[in-house]
């Protein structure tokens, strides 16, 4: 299975405001980076040069595990306005 | 069915009882309050109820939706009626598995049917809209409206204004920012939620009863241990009519320890020689992913304040032995004694803490809090990381030793069995598990 290809099965209606905003400071001094490697959907990178997190909220699956996991606070985290984000047809 | 979207704002209403949610608990609520000729609006943040919702499949024989909807299996949209239960123990190598099937299982009502939520909840939702309810889609609600200390109505993201009511059920799912909202509940913590992750599968069904020895709307229901690289949770596969659902659900705490991507483990779970075998030559239809409340009775937050009540998910109200997962009855189930509650208490004008909190003594009362106590040191077995990777493969090796003939003496069972355990695991830890086990299913 091609992570890549895992979002072109689902359906989205992006929103033009992002539901996921990161504060970069305080994840430069983190040491575990859950967010990246937990996510289902692969929203987050991390650049290993510059040490840089981010992410893109058009795959979000909307599932919260990056905001439960991350232990720093530092996912300001909403579910996106009503009718936006991901929409299942099946499942 | 009111479209919100069409209007510029909400317009102040008052509402006997505002539903957050329109997933199982939410609308099985509403459907109860619309019955008795409240006025009731469900606000659901998806296009359509179900958009936002995904669950492993198996929507489970549950009284209170019988009793709802007499015959409900006539004209629900239902997949398959499950008829077989496999639990399956994997090592990368190898897979033992104990298959269940009873005559039992194929009378009326089952005991179970696989589904799909964005089609089920919709339909659900569409029940209770007939009953009377209104239904506003495409609303996220934001905050809770509080006013002296009582919660006494909603507003909804982007949009100006609000909705009042007497009542607030707050059905939002595993994520409830409501309960939190109201002091309810604490931050979401790792220890207590799983992640579910799942891929939909197309298959022909005579393709998928030839497989899985199916006949007619029969259905199969897989759980499999051994398969999350190690990661504490487990495997699960279910046939719909002409797909299948596939997937896993791991424990957050584990995942985050374990450094590894949730899709990366479904990966090698899919290529396991065994499964496979299962899902060859099927095209993929769906990926989707969701949270699981996996605390136990323990995470149960408080489910009412003045003006408010919790059911499903958002409160908790999901427990796993470790073989079954279940969830949409306790919604359901919970949703309907919220509403019997809400009823009452607007017989009675008085919408308090201490009047609703007949909501949480229905709940003790009911299989819902029994079962959960029932299962309580189930969160603990569910701990034990052993289970997971070194006992599957305990299982298989002992089998392969009684399977394989080599010409060499061989030894009784139980025998065999203490040594193949006593390789992998340390006597005492051997000893604490089994009790956990033990504990948490006998
Ligand atoms: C992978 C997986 C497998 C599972 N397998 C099973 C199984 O086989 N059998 C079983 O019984 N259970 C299973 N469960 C559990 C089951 O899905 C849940 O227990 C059940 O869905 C809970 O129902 P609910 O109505 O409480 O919440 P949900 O079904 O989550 O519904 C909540 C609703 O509220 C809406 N909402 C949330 N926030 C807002 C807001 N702010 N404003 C407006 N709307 C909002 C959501 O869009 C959603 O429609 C599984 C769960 C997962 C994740
Ligand atoms: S979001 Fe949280 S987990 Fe992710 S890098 Fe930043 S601090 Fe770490
Ligand atoms: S909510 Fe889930 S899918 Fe969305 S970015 Fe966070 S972890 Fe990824």
């Amino acid at each position: 299975m091609i992570v890549d290809d895992l979002p072109q099965f689902t359906q989205f209606q992006v929103d033009e405001q992002t539901h996921i905003v990161l504060d970069r400071e305080v994840c430069k001094s983190c040491d575990h980076h859950a967010c990246v490697h937990s996510c289902p959907a692969n929203c987050y990178t991390l650049n290993e040069e510059t040490n840089r997190v981010d992410v893109v909220y058009e795959n979000c699956l909307e599932c919260g595990t990056c905001q439960v996991i991350c232990d720093k606070n530092a996912i300001d985290w909403s579910y996106p306005r009503g009718g936006y984000g991901v929409c299942y047809r099946l499942t | 069915m009111l479209k919100l979207s069409e209007r510029k704002e909400v317009v102040p209403q008052n509402f006997d009882v505002i539903i957050v949610g329109a997933g199982p608990a939410g609308s099985m609520a509403a459907l109860k309050l619309a019955r008795a000729g409240l006025k009731v609006v469900v606000l659901e943040r998806g296009r359509h109820p179900g958009a936002k919702n995904i669950f492993g499949g198996l929507l489970h024989n549950t009284p209170v939706l019988n009793e709802m909807l007499p015959a409900f299996w006539e004209r629900a949209p239902l997949e398959r009626h499950v008829f077989q239960k496999v639990l399956a123990f994997m090592t990368p190598t190898s897979a033992v598995s104990l298959t269940f099937e009873t005559e039992g299982f194929d009378e009326l009502p089952r005991n179970g049917y696989t589904v799909f939520r964005p089609v089920f909840d919709n339909w659900l939702a569409g029940e209770a809209v007939k009953e009377g309810a209104q239904l506003l889609c495409n609303c996220t609600v934001e905050n809770l409206v509080k006013k002296d200390g009582q919660v006494v109505g909603v507003t909804v993201k982007g949009r100006e204004g609000g909705l009042r009511s007497n009542i607030v059920i707050a059905a939002d799912g595993v994520l409830s920012f409501l309960a939190r909202q109201a002091d309810l509940r604490q931050d979401f913590r790792v220890e207590d939620m799983g992640l579910g992750i799942k891929l939909l599968l197309g298959l022909p069904k005579e393709t998928i009863d030839e497989r899985f020895h199916l006949a007619r709307d029969e259905g199969a229901d897989i759980s499999f241990l051994g398969t999350t690289d190690a990661l504490r949770g487990g495997g699960f596969l279910y046939t719909n009519l002409e797909s299948i659902s596939i997937g896993m659900v791991v424990h957050l705490s584990s995942l985050k320890a374990s450094g590894k991507s949730p899709y990366q483990v479904l990966d090698t779970f899919l290529k396991h020689r065994h499964i496979a075998k299962l899902i060859k030559g099927a095209v993929p239809l769906e990926y989707s992913a969701h949270l699981v409340p996996e605390g136990g009775i323990a995470a149960v937050p408080q489910v009412y304040t003045g003006g408010m009540m919790v059911v499903g998910d958002a409160a908790g109200l999901c427990y796993t032995n470790g073989i079954n997962l279940e969830g949409i009855n306790l919604a359901m189930t919970s949703g309907v004694l919220a509403a019997e509650t809400a009823i009452q208490a607007i017989e009675a004008r008085d919408y308090s803490a201490a009047v609703l909190s007949l909501y949480r003594q229905k709940l003790d009362d009911s299989f819902i809090i029994k079962d959960m106590k029932t299962f309580k040191n189930a969160v603990d077995m569910m701990h034990i990381e052993r289970l997971f990777q070194t006992y599957p493969q305990i299982i298989s090796a002992i089998l392969e030793k009684i399977y394989r003939v080599e010409g060499t003496p061989r030894e009784k069972i139980m025998k065999l069995g203490r040594k193949e355990a006593l390789k992998k695991v340390k006597t005492k830890d051997l000893i604490a598990d089994s009790i956990k086990v033990g504990r948490a299913l006998l």
